[in-house]
């Protein structure tokens, strides 16, 4: 038999069995448990597509397999809860980091000014070492005297007293504006100092073209911009923020969760990753404690304790909506879905899956951005070679990466309690589907992901209906990646090697 | 004649060492390639031309030396700069992009917007075959049309030298006429530095060589020379390369 007609021959039999299997389960538990047990599955999957898809792309291009994916997830989540629930955190810390990045966005411009600079080569070795030495100093003095603690407790206060009756109550005075800006100018010098360290100066072996600097000026002048800005109204948007419309906030809470893991993968892929690549086992290492490292922060910001984001309006009113108009129009919790009771946060959670999926697979597949991706995954050193700055895309993809787990992370926090532990069974789900799907394939990624949340799912509803261990539905998406790798090694859409 | 003036020279790489990990390949190479010229690198396997051209390129940076390019000095960059000054490589292997198709691999080659609409016509002029084939993805091409592709695809941006690993490894003898074809129009609009195994194609292709011989250049010149010298070719390339005057001998006695 050739294998193509053996190909046609295995989809059918795999298909006739999922048919044999879902009629089996649809009958055995009747429409409404098997309706709700399918969108808990659907939402599942979604969560773990979101987690697994950043992992699969950053594998995929770079052969790094990052560990710290569940603690994105989960400082995602924080973000925006924190955001959500009370943003004086985050408005306080605005000014420190924008300030802070607009100092280091200057490097491009100083570059070329700094190697040419005539510099004895004992200073070419002492003079980097100095402004790092400097750019703590710096840091450090930005520090001094905030509380950070309290400014972060804000959000924890607001959560865990009654929010419904005035949230404005929850918001602490903070520092005067006379001694505070001194903390962003510190932090601005503190960037500009790492921005001298890391341009070498003097050392002339660098390349840094000078023409393009007009370009390069509007990133750092549009951050100092926004720092001016976001010290100014650190105190009032908080207030407008928290008299927003809530489904408005949760908007934009998701928005900032992603732009943040945006540029902390960005950052993270620079500073730590990318001196690494020549050892991969490292990189693997340094992201598991980059984990840990990351869980630390959290619990010492915010305290190991369980938080609950609340729904956003839209999701939040109680009764049970029969329509999706209705829903819409109300705000319920629930809906009706042929006679099951489904949450209708489950189904947004599900649409933010299918939305990121079509939107990055779009990316990929039509996009110039997606082919760079496709041809480095197979050779970098050409793509690098035909003209491509492959540093770049790397940084890109991690970031990418990171902020998808990002967003997954503001999606399920009104979904999952917010705590310090809550991107683990993420991440080990998370690898799991990629292994499923096959390293690096988006595709398989999705369909894993889906596969592995009906598990879950059904596995869960057999698992109370039979009395049987609830260990089983957990230890079934283990068995599945044994079954697909006794199968198919490279995974369900992987490539042979 | 062979007295060349430095200004003409597009490249000139001038006693560089390469290390790949612990292996010192390249010891002492230096290549001239003036403007408007095909200059190609001979050499027994392993000799160091691949790293040569990869070292230019910026691939394998070299630790020791000087290249310089237009003017410029390039050791020491990052390969996706010294590319966009104006250079195109050519690997060996026909390292296209599997996954992606013909018009993505070209597509993906260029360095300005509008670049593979402009030389479009071009391109496929000289390799038909991949006007028919654009739709397909890479790894379904056969290895000539993959070769194929690998040149076209230096050829969307505009470059000023164009850097070609073994063009005719592996190709069918009607293929290789083609591609000589093909690079022999290239050569009218750009530098080329060839690498190429086939002595008589390269032989017929090039005006200038460099041997290299265990990451040495040892020998530089103008090709008409070399044809004549059967000892040095013997020497540096191996007994079983014939030059054309030995073959044209051959076919005389047969006669």
């Amino acid at each position: 038999m050739n294998p193509k007609s053996k190909n046609i021959l295995l989809g059918l039999l795999i298909a006739g069995l999922l048919v044999a299997v879902v009629v089996g389960v649809y009958t055995y538990a009747g429409q409404r448990a098997f309706i709700s047990t399918l969108f808990s599955g659907l939402t599942l999957g979604s969560l773990f597509f979101m987690v697994a898809a950043g992992l699969t792309l950053i594998f995929g291009l770079m052969d790094v397999l990052n560990f710290a994916h569940g603690s994105m997830f989960m400082l995602g989540a924080y973000i925006g809860w924190q955001f959500y629930t009370n943003p004086t955190f985050i408005f306080g810390m605005a000014p420190f980091l924008l300030a802070f990045g607009a100092g280091v966005m200057l490097t491009p411009i100083i570059k070329p000014y700094l190697i040419a600079w005539k510099v004895s080569e004992k200073m070419q070795k002492a003079l980097p070492k100095i402004a790092y030495v400097l750019a703590l100093l710096a840091l450090v003095f930005a520090f001094v005297g905030f509380d950070i603690l309290s400014v972060a407790d804000t959000a924890m206060v607001a959560a865990t007293t009654t929010t419904i009756g005035n949230p404005l109550a929850e918001i602490s005075a903070q520092e005067p504006l006379s001694s505070y800006w001194l903390r962003p100018l510190l932090m601005f010098v503190a960037g500009l100092l790492i921005a001298v360290a890391s341009s070498r100066p003097g050392d002339k072996t660098q390349f840094a073209p000078r023409e393009t600097i007009g370009k390069k000026l509007l990133m750092p002048a549009a951050l100092l911009v926004l720092t001016v800005l976001s010290t100014l109204v650190r105190e009032s948007a908080s207030e407008a923020l928290l008299l927003m419309n809530g489904n408005l906030r949760f908007v934009l809470s998701i928005l900032l969760a992603v732009a943040f893991g945006f540029v902390f993968g960005a950052v993270i892929e620079i500073t730590l990753i990318r001196p690494l690549y020549v050892r991969p086992t490292f990189i693997l290492l340094m992201t598991l404690g980059l984990s840990y490292v990351i869980r630390e922060l959290v619990q010492y910001l915010w305290d190991p304790l369980t938080y609950q984001m609340s729904r956003p309006p839209l999701f939040a009113q109680p009764g049970k909506a029969t329509s999706i108009a209705e829903w819409l129009q109300k705000g319920s919790a629930t809906i009706d879905i042929y006679g099951a009771t489904v949450p209708t946060y489950r189904l947004f959670i599900i649409a933010l899956g299918i939305v990121m999926f079509v939107v990055v697979l779009f990316v990929m597949t039509r996009t110039r951005l997606g082919m760079t991706i496709r041809a480095g995954v197979q050779d970098p050193q050409m793509v690098e070679a035909m003209g491509i700055n492959v540093k770049a895309v790397f940084t890109l993809v991690f970031a990418m990466g990171v902020a998808l787990a990002a967003l997954g992370g503001i999606g399920a926090a009104p979904f999952l309690p917010v705590q310090p532990l809550m991107g683990d069974t993420y991440q080990t789900q998370g690898l799991i589907t990629v292994v499923i799907g096959g390293m690096g394939s988006y595709v398989g990624a999705f369909v894993g992901a889906m596969i592995l949340g009906m598990a879950r799912a059904f596995g869960d509803y057999f698992a109370l209906k039979l009395s049987l261990s609830p260990a089983i539905a957990e230890a079934s998406t283990v068995i599945i990646m044994v079954i697909v790798l006794l199968t198919k090694p490279q995974g369900l859409f992987g490539k042979k090697e | 004649m062979s007295a060349q003036i430095p200004a003409n020279d597009l490249l000139v790489v001038d006693r560089i060492e390469t290390f790949i990990g612990q292996f010192h390949i390249l010891e002492n190479v230096s290549v001239r390639v003036p403007k408007g010229s095909i200059t190609v690198l001979l050499g027994r396997n392993g000799a160091g031309k691949t790293t040569t051209l990869k070292s230019i390129i910026g691939l394998t940076p070299p630790r020791e030396g000087k290249i310089t390019f237009d003017g410029l000095e390039i050791q020491g960059k990052q390969a996706f700069n010294i590319a966009n000054l104006g250079m195109g490589y050519v690997p060996e292997n026909r390292a296209i992009f599997r996954a992606l198709s013909v018009l993505e691999n070209l597509k993906l080659a260029e360095r300005k917007k509008g670049d593979f609409e402009r030389k479009s016509d071009f391109i496929f002029e000289l390799f038909p075959d991949l006007k028919r084939l654009y739709k397909l993805p890479g790894n379904h091409l056969s290895g000539g049309q993959q070769q194929m592709l690998a040149v076209a695809r230096a050829l969307v941006p505009d470059n000023k030298l164009l850097l070609i690993d073994e063009p005719s490894e592996g190709l069918a003898p009607i293929l290789i006429q083609q591609m000589m074809e093909a690079i022999r129009q290239l050569s009218q609009t750009t530098t080329i530095l060839l690498v190429e195994q086939n002595f008589i194609m390269a032989s017929q292709l090039a005006e200038r060589y460099t041997i290299i011989d265990d990451g040495k250049s040892v020998q530089e010149g103008l090709m008409e020379d070399l044809v004549e010298d059967t000892d040095l070719i013997h020497h540096y390339l191996g007994a079983s390369i014939k030059t054309r005057k030995e073959l044209e001998m051959e076919h005389e006695s047969e006669k």
